[in-house]
């Protein structure tokens, strides 16, 4: 009923654009820039409708449904009016079905206009991954994957940065991909299908799982990470590289939103971390085991860790990788360690310091100062 | 009935504009029913419409003639006076072109309005010379190749000529093209990838999904309809091909401006005259720069003939702006 009600005030709108492109003013430049919105509005009804729909929905029930919505409407037409815009919502409707059907067929050249340039931008550098081992990291890999996409390969010319946007691209995946596989695990935890890890493993596990995803590219790797290093490549990588470790230890349970040294379990309407990750779930299982460390110190701790391990494994030639997994391990120890120590410190300090100062009012006493009698 | 008579009218308006084709031409009229033939309707319904030629107002039928005419009285002194007018700063515009095109190995130019060939040639010797720095640095890096790697190196050399670049220069002009063919033979470039052919922007003698890059370097701002030369760049490029296009735009620093508007009025004709002896011409020419719509105008027209990603760039303060849309 929602669906029915929510496809008839798409159809309004689609009516609205309709009687916009019968107009008899309409000259050709307005008519392919609202084809081009039309198209978007088609998306946008076809996201809707697809996402309010019974689970055993397809893409093509979908857009049925879109156009039974259409004709449910037009047919519920009866005002004065209606005829005429009835009239004028055909050539709409013919529009409309022309590219509703080409949405169905997803390998037209007609799909184009169907995303937008930023998603299309995300599909060459994608298809150029697989020429990396072969160009390197530049614009010939992002032509040869222009290529595979059948455009031309003067496509490159969209992507100013060239081999940077590469890079940059391949590693959002790979951290989007990451914080998926988190996801997915948290869920099994919270729904008590595995055990919780702690953080120490969970750590070492997540930092494995992700430097694993440069294994195919690491002939090539120092050469991203080169690319990664030029000024103008900065910003967005340290960017990339604060998300990744904020999302690590956000899923390893660090829910610390003050700096000021203790650990404060929060709601999760009030953590840092919504405004950096959007898809984040709120686990209340997972509690560190490490605390009283604060939110600085962690993600510092855990840059330095990746970054080296990083490092060692662009040159490490032992089979499956399993020198870089050691040091991994040895560095998360030293940081549990260090955590320890900390801590033994902390409290030795007040021992001492309790300490001290009994023996100085026992002192006082005994020389008489403290006239308390 | 109606719609046959405007089909007629748009018809033998064509006509007058076409030069000898080369390849096949491809009628206009065959653009769909509906929307050209509804809004063109429209223009040729109210008869013979006027433009602009410079400053003066002409019909439309007679702008392409007395843009011929221009340039090709100019021909023979053309590159002469761009390097006294711009004072050699339009090689610096045209590097930049290609510096922006960045063409990788094997992609087909076509070079509008190209002339006497000055895009053309950057692009192949940027090409040529990309070529042989992929081929250095493959011979870096296999060290110390057999005999057999060697032999096999020689014989795809020949392989490379059908996949080398091609460009292609188109013009209207058969004055232009014989100088830049000229040019081109002075200057030893092989005749390999290069060809030479007339034809009008407006109407192009080329298949659809023919090339790589379209380039058009100051000579949209003569075309009569703007918007059709556009058109018929979409239609030619390959998908996910490029449109470049280089002209003179407003200028954006005031100050400049002012300095810019004198130097054009009072310097520019005067060379002309001097150097081309062609007063007229180069009058021409700097009111036309005056009419050509401006940086955000001339994308939005980009952008409504189908283009995306349409982005530009100004160069020395705005005098230039090099535009660039994608067929997508």
């Amino acid at each position: 009923m929602a669906a029915l009600l929510r496809g008839l005030r798409a159809g309004r709108a689609l009516r609205g654009l309709g009687s916009v492109v019968a107009a008899p003013t309409a000259t050709k430049p307005q008519c392919s820039s609202l084809r081009r919105g039309f198209h978007r509005a088609a998306q946008r009804l076809q996201d809707e409708s697809k996402s309010d729909k019974p689970p055993s929905s397809s893409s093509s029930s979908s857009s049925t449904t879109y156009h039974e919505h259409y004709q449910a409407h037009s047919a519920h037409q009866d005002t004065a009016t209606a005829s005429q815009e009835h009239s004028a919502s055909d050539p709409a409707s013919e529009e409309a079905s022309g590219p509703n059907t080409s949405y169905q067929d997803q390998g037209g050249e007609q799909g184009e206009e169907y995303e937008t340039e930023e998603q299309l931008q995300a599909r060459i550098l994608t298809s150029a991954l697989e020429f990396v081992p072969q160009h390197g990291w530049s614009l010939e890999a992002i032509a040869a994957g222009a290529e595979t996409l059948g455009l031309s390969s003067a496509s490159t010319g969209m992507f100013n940065n060239g081999a940077g946007d590469l890079v940059l691209h391949f590693i959002a995946d790979c951290n989007s991909q990451l914080t998926e596989i988190l996801a997915e695990q948290h869920k099994q935890v919270q729904l008590g299908q595995a055990e919780p890890k702690k953080t120490a493993d969970f750590l070492r596990d997540a930092v494995e799982t992700r430097l694993r995803m440069h294994i195919p590219y690491i002939e090539s790797w120092p050469q991203a990470m080169s690319i990664l290093l030029l000024p103008h490549n900065i910003p967005d990588s340290l960017k990339h590289l604060s998300t990744l470790v904020d999302d690590i230890w956000y899923y390893a349970g660090d829910r610390s939103t003050d700096v000021s040294g203790s650990y404060h379990p929060r709601s999760p309407s009030s953590s840092a971390h919504t405004f950096l990750s959007p898809f984040h779930h709120h686990p209340h299982n997972i509690r560190p085991a490490t605390s009283q460390m604060n939110w600085y110190t962690k993600r510092a701790a855990l840059t330095g860790i990746y970054n080296t391990t990083e490092l060692v494994m662009v040159q490490d030639s032992s089979p499956d990788f399993q020198d870089t997994w050691n040091f991994l391990d040895n560095r998360i120890q030293d940081v549990v360690n260090m955590a320890t120590t900390a801590k033994q410190v902390q409290s030795t300090g007040e021992a001492v310091v309790q300490g001290l100062m009994g023996a100085a009012v026992t002192l006082k006493n005994l020389t008489g100062i403290n006239q308390r009698r | 009935m109606a719609a046959s008579v405007r089909l007629l009218l748009r018809l033998s308006h064509r006509n007058i504009n076409v030069a000898a084709a080369g390849g096949s031409a491809r009628p206009g009229c065959c653009w769909g029913p509906t929307g050209p033939s509804s809004c063109r309707c429209f223009s040729d319904a109210t008869g013979d419409r006027s433009t602009h030629f410079g400053f003066e107002t002409v019909p439309e039928t007679e702008k392409a003639k007395r843009v011929y005419k221009v340039f090709e009285n100019v021909a023979q002194k053309y590159d002469v006076m761009n390097d006294a007018m711009s004072l050699g700063i339009h090689r610096v515009w045209k590097d930049m072109l290609l510096r922006a095109m960045h063409p990788q190995p094997g992609v087909r130019l076509l070079d509008v309005a190209g002339g006497t060939g000055d895009i053309a040639f950057r692009f192949l010797e940027y090409v040529q010379s990309q070529q042989e720095r992929q081929k250095r640095r493959a011979a870096r890096s296999t060290q110390t190749p057999s005999w057999q790697d060697i032999s096999t190196n020689y014989s795809t050399e020949d392989e490379d000529g059908p996949q080398e670049s091609k460009a292609v220069v188109c013009d209207i002009n058969k004055e232009m093209l014989k100088v830049g063919k000229q040019k081109a033979d002075s200057m030893g470039i092989s005749a390999a990838g290069l060809s030479w052919v007339v034809g009008d922007a407006e109407e192009l003698p080329f298949d659809d999904d023919q090339f790589d890059i379209y380039t058009i370097a100051f000579g949209i701002r003569n075309v009569t309809h703007i918007d059709q030369a556009l058109q018929e760049a979409l239609r030619v490029l390959k998908p996910g091909g490029r449109f470049m296009c280089l002209e003179f735009s407003k200028v954006t620093n005031p100050v400049l401006a002012r300095l810019y508007d004198t130097y054009s009025f009072q310097m520019i004709p005067v060379l002309g005259e001097v150097i081309a002896g062609d007063w007229k011409s180069y009058q021409y020419l700097v009111e036309s720069i005056r009419k050509f719509p401006d940086q955000e105008e001339f994308k939005g027209m980009i952008e409504d003939a189908g283009f995306y990603c349409v982005h530009y760039h100004n160069l020395t303060g705005g005098v230039v702006a090099l535009h660039s849309g994608f067929k997508l």
